[in-house]
Formats: structure tokens, sequence, C-alpha cells
């Protein structure tokens, strides 16, 4: 199939914003190496080069259709996008947490499916504020009630493998869940309205996890993470190990100081 | 450049209202129009011939021009070159309005510019910022001064 590359590459410079951008280790299939690339992200497209400054972009991927997951078992602050049985799983580590946070939060957002259910949904809101903006009743902080409306949203994997199947006819009972991940400036309702805070470590009609790679289901990783990393114990030691080593054979590109893996 | 065709193809398979056997024709002279199952998935126009599985090509529909050409045929531009043009001929005036409708509201541009007006109406009729309770108010692409803002490069990374 031909993909009209100058199409998106047009799209990539374009004045429009772009969502995010960073270097990243994309891990080789082959050879189970990573490779530091420049990753570019705009709208539901994941462009990488080399370096920024690069005019050859290397490659896109389309984000339609997969999940987004953690990856702690594969190297440290990894995540990976799963596209589904007989589809390709691309693996990323991150140089820290909050790289890995902001990184798997911007992509669990970037479907054109995701963005679309949360337009109709702030569609219906602004409805109804326009409604009840001539009503005299007081409205209480909690007016907006997310019982209120039938959309909510999810972890990538599930918005996008139920919601594809389902073309463009959504019903109304579609049940979602907000990925929210705590960040530096916290959301004031979420913890108290959102309380799986998981939802995008487990998916639950996403495509099945691979053995292996899931944290324990049913705790959030990030509050306990002192227990995610005691049940990984060993195992994060080892494959640790193994991305040191791989990252020391890899070609000399960097000129910035090594990951502070300490 | 490489791209994840198979997910691509996979996606082209997925139910879609939008899905028609329309008249094609390509931007270059000496083009000729062909018969063509168009269908459109997300922001990808994917077009097909008939009754086979996996798409000829896919169009990213962003940055481009959408524009009816006659009563019965549109066209598409892109790269911002207005010569070059697809034509899209269709078999009646209400479905070549439908497919033009459809294409322009398919454009995640067009839906990101229409969630920042709702963000910012909402916020302003009740007091409060609509994506707070999904915990993905600080999104860069959900900005209110999206246009404006700068991409400050993510050194954290290294």
């Amino acid at each position: 199939m031909k993909l009209h590359e100058k199409i998106l590459t047009h799209y990539l410079s374009c004045t429009s914003p772009v969502d995010k951008e960073g270097y990243l280790y994309k891990k080789k299939e082959r050879n189970a190496t990573y490779q530091r690339r420049w990753f570019v992200l705009k709208a539901n497209l994941l462009f990488y080069q080399e370096r920024p400054a690069d005019r050859h972009l290397l490659g896109v991927i389309v984000l339609e259709g997969c999940a987004v997951r953690r990856a702690e078992a594969d190297a440290q602050f990894a995540f990976s996008l799963v596209f589904g049985p007989g589809l390709k799983t691309y693996r990323f580590a991150a140089g820290d947490r909050q790289t890995q946070e902001s990184w798997v939060k911007a992509l669990l957002s970037a479907s054109h499916c995701y963005l679309s259910l949360l337009v109709r949904d702030l569609g219906r809101q602004y409805e109804e504020a326009k409604q009840q903006q001539g009503s005299s009743e007081s409205r209480s902080s909690s007016a907006l009630k997310p019982s209120t409306y039938s959309f909510l949203f999810t972890a990538q994997g599930l918005t996008t493998t139920a919601v594809v199947r389902e073309g463009r006819s959504f019903s109304a009972s579609t049940v979602l869940q907000a990925p929210s991940i705590p960040t530096k400036v916290v959301a004031k309702k979420s913890p108290k309205l959102w309380p799986r805070r998981n939802a995008y470590v487990t998916p639950l009609n996403g495509p099945a996890p691979l053995y292996g790679e899931w944290p324990l289901v049913g705790f959030d990783p990030l509050e306990d993470f002192s227990k995610l990393h005691d049940y990984y114990g060993q195992e994060v030691k080892k494959a640790r190990e193994e991305w040191l080593r791989s990252r020391q054979t890899e070609e000399e590109r960097s000129d910035e100081d090594l990951i502070d893996l300490g | 450049m490489r791209f994840n065709e198979k997910e691509l193809v996979s996606l082209s398979r997925q139910p879609s209202e939008m899905a028609a056997e329309l008249g094609m024709r390509g931007p270059k002279k000496g083009d000729v129009v062909k018969k063509r199952l168009v269908k459109l998935v997300v922001n990808f126009l994917f077009y097909f011939r008939t009754d086979e599985e996996e798409p000829i090509g896919a169009l990213l529909l962003e940055q481009c021009r959408v524009e009816k050409e006659d009563s019965q045929t549109f066209s598409i531009a892109f790269l911002d070159e207005a010569e070059r043009k697809y034509l899209f001929e269709c078999d009646s005036e209400e479905q070549c309005g439908e497919w033009i409708d459809s294409i322009i509201k398919a454009s995640y541009e067009f839906m990101r510019k229409n969630l920042i007006f709702y963000r910012t109406e909402i916020h302003r009729l009740t007091g409060k910022d609509p994506l707070e309770q999904y915990g993905i108010s600080d999104e860069t692409r959900f900005q209110v001064s999206n246009g404006l803002q700068l991409m400050p490069r993510d050194t954290s990374s290294l």
C-alpha cells in the first residue's frame, strides 16, 4: 500500500504546533538493542528521526488501534505501543520516570478516536452549559458530574479497539475511564472521580497482555511503586544490566551525559 | 520513510460510514478517472481497487483543501499545490456534499479546534475546565493558546 509520504511530511512541517517531541530509545526488533531517536508527536502520528535538526525522517507510526503499555520488564522507564494479535509492538525506553510518564500520557490521548469521543463529550457539555446559563438555579460545584454523561475516557487500548470495531456509531453505554496520571499539576477532582488510575496499564478489553509484561492487576503502579519494584525485583535488575550492556555497545552518538541509572 | 503498513492496512478494514465507489483521478497530467472504492477512516482516505482487500493507497487528510468542482465532483488539493488536485466523481450532488462535509470534519486539526472552542466556552459559562476531570488539562494538544505556543525541546529525557 502506498502511503503518500509527502503529505505527511508537509503536515509535520506546517505551522500547526507539535504535540510533543524529545529523545527516546527505540528498540530494534531484530537484535533487541535500543537506539536513540528524536520523536515528534503530531496529531495521531509519531514521527522519528536521528536528530532534531535532521531533514530526513526515518519513519512514522500511525497511532490508531494501539494500546499504550508500561513495560517495566523490558527496561527501566520502558513503555510500548501494542497493535494487537498479528500486528507490531513498538518498544521504547525513556531516560527517566518523568519523561516516561509524559510520553505515555501524551500517547494515550493522541488517537483520532480518542479525540473524536472527547469532542463529542465536550459538545454535549457545551450544549448543556448553554442551556443552563439562563437558568436561575445556583449551580453546585459538582454540576458537571461525569455521571451525567455517557462518555468517559479510557486507556487508549480500550478506546481504539472497542470503538473502532463499532465504527462511527458509539453506543451511549460505552463506559471509559480517565487515565489520570499524577503530574506536577494535579487535577483537583480527578482522584475522587476516577479511582481506577491504572486504567492505562490494564485495559479491560484491549489486546491480551503479554505474559510477564504486566504489573499486578488492581493496584496503581504509581502509588505503590515500591510494591511494583519489589514484585519485579530480580527481573528488573537483570533487564537493567542487559540494557546497560547493549547501550554500551551502541555507536557513540550521544554527546550528552549518559542516563543516570544509579 | 518507514511506516507501520500492516497496522495501517488493518485500520483501512475498520467499518466506516463513508465508503463508496467513486470515480477517482490522480493529480498528475495524464491521470485518468478510475473506479475506486474510497473509504474514510479516521483522518485517512483509503482507496481500493474494487474487491481487493488491501488498499492501493492512503491519503492523510490534514493540511488539504476540499472543494466542490461541479455538482457531483469534489477535489482535494494537498501540499498547498492548488493545481495538483485529486478528483472524485460521485453519483449525486447529495453524495458529493456528504463526502466534502465528512472529509473536512475528519481532519484532526479541525477536531482540535472544536475541542479548544468547547473547552474555552464551557470554562467561560461554568467557570470550570472540562478537561480536568479527565486528567488531561495540561496536555499540549488541548491548550487554548495552541496556535501561539512554542514547543520546548524536551531535553529532560537524557
